[in-house]
């Protein structure tokens, strides 16, 4: 394979396992604009994922699925948040309750279900590649750009989307402004808790949709298939400045690492502990060097 | 008493939801646990890891230091331990315990010890960095099980086992309840001692009540969070390491499996009280036991137990703030 064929390659599979860390990344962005830290997002991308492919194999329609995914996440979303914000919870104990309850109930549903604490592969229709058949003979770009499946390109009118809401819609003012003052929110005679609340259901809606964008392609729910997707898009909004467009950028640096172990993986025959690690590792040392850079612009000042 | 209740009730709606035989199951759940000896000793020595984790959590959480890296601590102890043994096959048990254990509290530790110093040096999140470093840890130990230290005559995916006579004595045949129940029930004896006795717990409690506070009175807080990080690193791998000389004797594959977040659980209960952590385990055991037995004798996966821990952790803070001890007892409330 020439140079320009591996790129393109490893910037097609990039983009397409960018997908489910944009979703995530954008609904954990709403969470963290109105000043709370959701641990939640990698059991919610979970339960997301398992019941889109359970609703799409059920209804044989991809449409129902991606829909249930959603409410399902948003309805965790809606528990994780009453309890947070209605009853004063600690949002990390309590995000911490949102994740174990996903991994321990797809496991007992699914066992109940299916018969399986394992993978379930499940006869669902194929997804729609609306811009492979006319653009994706372009070389290089075709692959790149015109090969996806058309939640992908959803994932991209999400980042355009959560801009617009963020900036340009009442509610998106109120919420930043209540990560950012909520004493303020309350004196203009707004509820701080009810945007912090929106915030998280919001962060529901997404990371369903990071969770179908996970199951869906495949046919497939795996066990644990959000795989620290959740705490990488956590990153990912603090490396980005909690700006939509650099958020989906350090995604995909995010996904062209996960691209690129993938493909060392067949090369080099390395254990598959260290190409699991990779997301972790990745995520730890951007954190630092984030950090870092942080003290010393600080210092600089 | 109320997440208690829930927790319980919980369970109770779980097992009518999902089991065809609601009675049948309810009985394996709640009642056959207690119903014999060999339960019974099971679990109690589930209590062990329970309560010396649960110690490590309450000293990091009552200097508001999160440590959500619990599992990949008492996995690295638990290898640590086993390692150390190995290496030393005929010396004198006591040595080999001591050596071992005090070799798990040093790798649990010291990756307890990255989180705090990157907290105090950069400013970066305890949680986030301790669950990252956690989970890496977790699939390196995975691969050192599985690669380098795989026991060679065995098809399973464990390391050799320690020689039986460096182990803790059975004190409750056949059940796999050991001698290490006594060194649990003595470091949360001390634990307490420790934080309410001490300059060092007081000055702790006192960072983790209200950290500029603490500074003001002259307390040096950033030390505050790199001690209590190691700490309670050092005490999830002594639990890591307790179990291996207890129970299991090697470390296989996914051997901490969910301990470090059952401690969380654990010590949310008792509030962070290292004497309270005896019956908090004692009730988290009791809880483990019965989705065990449940699995073993129904058609539930043992996962419900998963759903009721949420359950826990959902309402547990709700009611009382896991650091509202120290604001309780400021007020003249209860202590």
């Amino acid at each position: 394979m020439n140079w320009l064929g591996a790129a393109g390659m490893l910037s097609g599979n990039a983009i397409a396992a960018m997908t489910p860390l944009v979703f995530a990344a954008m609904g954990g962005l709403f969470t963290e604009l109105a000043g709370m830290l959701n641990i939640a997002l990698e059991g919610l991308i979970l339960v997301g994922a398992f019941f889109a492919i359970v609703a799409a194999s059920v209804t044989h329609s991809l449409l129902a699925g991606f829909i249930a995914g959603s409410l399902a996440a948003m309805t965790l979303a809606w528990v994780y948040g009453a309890a947070t914000i209605r009853l004063k919870a600690n949002i990390f104990v309590t995000g911490l309750a949102a994740n174990i309850f996903a991994s321990g109930l797809t496991v007992v549903l699914s066992n109940q279900w299916f018969g399986t604490k394992g993978v379930i592969a499940l006869k669902a229709p194929e997804l729609t590649r609306p811009f492979a058949g006319a653009l994706g003979g372009i070389p290089f770009l075709g692959q790149v750009l015109f090969s996806h499946d058309i939640i992908a390109y959803l994932s991209w009118l999400c980042v355009l989307a959560t801009w617009i809401l963020i900036h340009n819609t009442s509610a998106g003012i109120r919420m930043r402004a209540t990560g950012a003052n909520p004493e303020a929110v309350a004196a203009s005679g707004f509820k701080p808790d009810a945007y912090r609340l929106l915030a998280i259901v919001l962060s529901g809606l997404f990371c369903g949709m990071a969770g179908a964008s996970l199951s869906l392609p495949l046919a497939a729910y795996v066990p644990n298939m959000s795989a620290g997707r959740g705490w990488i898009a956590l990153v990912a909004i603090y490396l980005g400045a909690r700006k939509p467009g650099r958020i989906a950028l350090a995604c995909f640096v995010f996904a062209l690492a996960e691209s690129y172990s993938n493909y060392a993986q067949g090369l080099l025959r390395i254990p598959s502990e260290f190409m699991l690690a990779i997301p972790y590792a990745a995520t730890l040392i951007a954190l630092v060097a984030g950090s870092m850079a942080e003290r010393a612009r600080r210092g600089n000042r | 008493m109320a997440t208690i209740a829930a927790a319980v009730a919980s369970a109770c709606l779980l097992i009518l939801l999902f089991s065809k035989d609601f009675v049948g199951s309810l009985y394996l759940f709640f009642i056959a646990p207690l119903t014999n000896f060999y339960y019974l000793g099971n679990l109690v020595a589930t209590m062990v890891p329970l309560i010396v984790a649960g110690l490590g959590v309450a000293f990091a959480f009552e200097s508001r230091n999160f440590n959500l890296g619990g599992e990949g601590q008492i996995y690295a102890g638990a290898l640590a331990a086993t390692l150390v043994a190995l290496l030393l096959p005929e010396s004198p048990a006591l040595g080999v315990q001591l050596l071992s254990c005090a070799a798990a509290a040093v790798a649990g530790g010291l990756i307890g010890a990255f989180s705090g110093m990157l907290k105090r040096r950069l400013g970066v999140d305890e949680l986030i960095s301790s669950f990252l470093a956690s989970s890496l840890i977790v699939l390196f130990v995975d691969y050192l099980v599985t690669g380098p230290f795989q026991d060679p005559s065995s098809n399973f995916q464990t390391t050799r086992a320690i020689a039986p006579a460096a182990a803790f004595a059975r004190i409750f045949l056949p059940s796999s309840l050991s001698s290490g129940i006594f060194v649990a029930l003595l470091l949360s004896l001390a634990g307490k001692a420790v934080m309410d006795r001490t300059r060092f717990g007081f000055e702790l409690k006192l960072c983790g009540a209200n950290r500029e506070f603490a500074q003001y009175a002259g307390i040096d807080s950033g030390s505050y969070t790199l001690v209590p990080m190691a700490l309670s690193g050092a005490l999830h791998g002594l639990a890591g390491s307790l179990m291996i000389f207890g129970s299991y004797y090697k470390v296989m594959r996914g051997f901490s499996s969910g301990i470090g977040w059952s401690a969380i659980a654990v010590s949310l209960i008792a509030k962070n009280n290292p004497l309270a952590l005896i019956p908090a385990a004692a009730f988290y055991a009791y809880l483990d036991s019965g989705a065990k037995s449940v699995m073993m004798g129904s058609d539930l996966s043992s996962e419900i137990v998963a759903i009721v821990q949420a359950v826990i952790f959902l309402f547990i803070t709700a009611s009382r703030l896991p650091f509202a001890r120290v604001f309780a007892s400021r007020k003249g409330g209860s202590e």
